[in-house]
């Protein structure tokens, strides 16, 4: 692509474009939207509305049924397909790394694909390595089945950069690794990303995901295109009651988990059997059995504070700390206390 | 046991020519055979993958292939490939092609959708993605697809012997024929064996593969060139070689080859044509169309099989000149081949009984039996107890029967005759265990067996060619008695000696030969 397209603020358009599998089946219908240069774009919505088809109709990997998608100022179909996909990295839920290749192959296959010369490919393969956080000495002659699912996905995310593309697609990426694998990873591509400046459309169904990772966000329902904009303006200006309700829902689920928020009673600061007098904040005070027995706080015993049960929702937790102006709550489960839950744990909880 | 081993490796001694020989075609049969089935099913099997709406017809035509029974595919080949190692290697790509397609074809479309999908994401073209991604990783299906057909090839690769393909199914036929295990074994010890050193090969070049990730291709690149380069340094043997004048062929068993190397051994002597035996070939049926597309100029053939099963006769004349010309003048007419004059003895259903009981009991003919009926216990095959020229119509021609028959396995006929647990059994009457078990023949005074005069089927052509040849093998006409014949056998059978010097042997001492 040559230097004047690259001018060109918007990198991805689309217009108009409609797809069906099925004669009477739109998949999606009358997208238009425009994604910027450098840009991380999230196209967020519930299964089968159409994100991933929308993805892969990027690449190709779909053809629209009608309507333009123009990549750097030209119509993508009026391009080698093969030459536009070595300028469009690709990053796959199942990872999908060539198992019988090593990781230094698995990532090499673009640029050979697009004739780099051995060196600077094996050059290129040891900075790529080092930039998603793995040692190139330990990792290039392993295969993938050595790895763990975040290494994995972190060679993905690699062999996507390789051939330095302008454009980097994400379907899903860290949907299949766990819980905290995915935070860090999450963490790291948005690092990655600002680093390196490429324009990325990830595609997820995660709503803290799209918060925390995207510029703006386009939400899907049912093949159409809701509404684009940043997580603020979809959370405070929500365009239809499709897109409240599926943000709505997408804390709820999150509130659910006050059991994972919570700091448990032995590592909490709050939690104690005797009352220390020289401490001012708050202190819980439980018996050898885990019970509660009493609250102080500034060294006055409130007795009117009762525990919040773990099965209550992050929601209720967050209303119960506002009125009673403490930092924390103890949380208790069958009578007795099992940690305890500050405003920091719960903002933790929602990313 | 021991007794076993030492005449398996005595045999070997004496016969390694023949195993190296037959093991070096056996070897050229399967790796030829196993090539070429690569080289077709292997391709189909990929495009397959890219055009699957063919998928079930070309699979389910190869699967039909399989079923067909190799005798009968080997049989009806020769009407289009002639004898030799073309049909043979014919029919043996044929029963290799599905399990290579197949696996090749399952391989494939079970690589994980979502690395098909990273390869054509990364912009991968189809052929890209097919040599570096796919091939790859079904390697392992497909090689275990061409393992299956390798075995089954080897295994097969011994029927090749049938229509004149060499290779150790030779050996083994005879073993089976003389069923001599020492023989059988000495076949298919070998067999087995080669069998299991290729799935070795396979096996190591498969992980050579795995192991050698830079060079994926290589390993099976050389053993693909060791195997073309076996293949090439010596061609096999029929297919490149010069062509003789005549080439005169023979069923299974002892007595063809014999017979077909007297009708050589006459015409070389009396003319300057360049004479080929090859037998034994097969039944009749490879035998006869060998005739038909004329891979084959003469084989012996006799008037009984003309009329049953090459005319398809249900009634015919039983009496010896009528028969004989009903089948000559048959197979003239509906084929062309001219069936030439009868030697002497007949090969036939016959009764046999120890020679020693015969002088006691003064039986020369069957209704000699009459008076002993009570006193004599009687062996009948299954098939003899059943057939019309057989026991089941012994009582119409000859007006009596016997008290005490039993029925026995074809197998262990002479073993029972000769440890007295019977007196008489049904027989050929060329067989050479009646020489090694000094039996006699009973002489068939009723009529009640049909005739079976040998005599040599020869092709127009080749009489036209070489009109000389009828007047040289007519020399044998009326030549031969049953005794003097299976003495012949036994010779070849029983004491392993080569049918050509026993023909040799037999036309000098009857004065049709110069010592």
């Amino acid at each position: 692509m040559s230097e004047e397209m690259r001018g060109t603020v918007s990198v991805i358009t689309f217009n108009q474009v409609d797809k069906s599998f099925t004669e009477d089946r739109k998949a999606v219908k009358g997208l238009s939207f425009t994604i910027e240069r450098g840009e991380f774009f999230v196209l967020i919505g519930p299964s089968g509305c159409g994100k991933t088809t929308t993805l892969k109709m990027i690449n190709r990997l779909i053809d629209a049924s009608s309507g333009t998608i123009t990549i750097n100022g030209s119509n993508h179909t009026d391009v080698n397909m093969h030459e536009l996909r070595w300028n469009i990295g690709y990053v796959l839920q199942q990872i999908a790394l060539f198992p019988h290749l090593t990781v230094a192959e698995n990532i090499a296959v673009v640029p050979e694909m697009k004739k780099w010369k051995q060196d600077d490919i094996q050059k290129r393969v040891n900075e790529l390595l080092e930039l998603v956080g793995m040692d190139p000495d330990t990792y290039r002659d392993r295969l993938p089945a050595d790895l763990s699912g975040g290494q994995q996905q972190r060679v993905g995310v690699a062999r996507a950069l390789a051939g330095d593309p302008d454009i980097i697609l994400m379907d899903e990426p860290f949907s299949a690794l766990d819980p905290l694998v995915r935070e860090q990873l999450q963490k790291d591509i948005k690092k990655l990303q600002q680093r390196i400046k490429k324009t990325i459309v990830f595609v997820t169904h995660d709503m803290n995901e799209a918060t925390l990772l995207g510029d703006r966000i386009g939400m899907m329902e049912a093949g159409v295109l809701l509404q684009v904009g940043t997580a603020d303006e979809l959370k405070r200006n929500p365009a239809t009651p499709a897109v409240e309700a599926f943000i709505g829902r997408s804390f709820e689920q999150k509130n659910l988990s006050l059991k994972e928020s919570l700091i448990p009673t032995d590592r909490s600061e709050y939690i104690r059997t005797h009352r220390d007098e020289q401490r001012v904040t708050v202190q819980f005070i439980i018996n050898e059995h885990g019970e509660w027995i009493t609250t102080f706080n500034d060294h006055n015993e409130l007795e009117a504070m009762i525990p919040i049960d773990a099965s209550s929702s992050v929601k209720s937790a967050f209303e119960l700390l506002e009125s009673s102006h403490l930092p924390a709550l103890p949380v208790q489960e069958n009578g007795k206390v099992i940690g305890s839950v500050s405003y920091k744990d719960l903002a933790r909880a929602l990313v | 046991m021991a007794n076993f081993m030492e005449s398996y490796v005595s045999l070997f001694q004496e016969r390694s020519d023949l195993l190296f020989n037959s093991f070096w075609e056996h070897v050229q049969l399967s790796l030829v055979s196993l090539l070429i089935a690569v080289a077709i099913a292997l391709p189909i099997g990929i495009l397959l993958t890219r055009y699957n709406r063919y998928s079930e017809w070309i699979i389910g035509f190869a699967a039909v292939l399989q079923t067909i029974p190799s005798l009968a595919l080997l049989g009806f080949l020769v009407l289009f490939a002639g004898i030799g190692t073309t049909p043979a290697i014919i029919a043996l790509t044929a029963y290799a092609l599905l399990p290579i397609l197949r696996n090749t074809y399952t391989g494939i479309r079970e690589v994980d959708p979502a690395i098909v999908e990273a390869a054509r994401g990364m912009g991968m073209n189809s052929y890209r993605s097919l040599m570096k991604i796919e091939l790859p990783l079904a390697m392992q299906t497909i090689m275990a697809g061409i393992r299956t057909s390798m075995v089954l090839i080897v295994g097969t690769a011994t029927l090749a012997a049938l229509v004149g393909g060499g290779g150790l199914g030779q050996i083994i036929m005879t073993g089976i024929q003389r069923t001599n295990n020492e023989y059988i074994l000495f076949g298919a010890l070998p067999a087995a064996l080669l069998a299991i050193v290729l799935d070795v090969i396979l096996r190591l070049t498969e992980r050579g593969t795995k192991r050698n990730r830079h060079a994926s291709s290589k390993p099976i690149i050389a053993v693909v060139a060791i195997a073309l380069v076996i293949v090439l340094i010596q061609p096999v043997v029929s297919m490149f070689k010069d062509e003789s004048d005549l080439v005169i062929g023979g069923k299974l068993g002892p007595e063809p080859p014999i017979l077909a190397n007297m009708y050589k051994l006459l015409i070389e002597e009396e003319t300057d044509l360049n004479v080929e035996v090859i037998a034994p070939l097969g039944a009749t049926n490879v035998n006869f169309n060998a005739l038909i597309v004329g891979d084959v100029d003469i084989y012996p053939e006799f008037s009984g099989t003309v009329l049953a099963d090459l005319l398809n006769e249900e009634e015919f004349s039983y009496d010896e000149e009528e028969s004989y010309q009903e089948a000559r003048d048959g197979i003239y007419e509906e084929y062309g081949f001219h069936f030439l004059e009868p030697m002497g003895f007949q090969n036939t259903y016959a009764l046999a009984m120890p020679r020693e009981l015969a002088e006691e009991l003064e039986v020369s003919t069957i209704s000699d039996l009459m008076p002993y009926t009570n006193e004599l216990s009687v062996g009948f095959t299954f098939e003899f107890m059943d057939r019309e020229d057989g026991y089941a119509g012994f009582e119409d021609v000859y007006e009596f029967s016997f008290s005490d028959v039993t029925s026995i396995d074809v197998s262990t006929r002479y073993q029972a005759i000769s440890n007295g647990s019977i007196d008489i059994s049904d027989v050929f009457s060329t067989d050479p265990q009646l020489v090694e078990y000094d039996m006699v023949v009973l002489e068939d005074d009723e009529d009640l067996f049909p005739p079976y005069q040998a005599a040599p089927l020869v092709t127009n052509v080749a009489l036209q060619q070489h009109p000389e040849i009828e007047e040289i093998l007519n020399q044998l006409a009326g030549i031969g008695t049953i005794e003097e014949i299976s003495e012949l056998n036994f010779r070849v059978d029983l004491e392993d000696e080569d049918p050509e010097e026993v023909a040799r042997d037999f036309l000098v001492e009857q004065g049709l030969l110069d010592n």
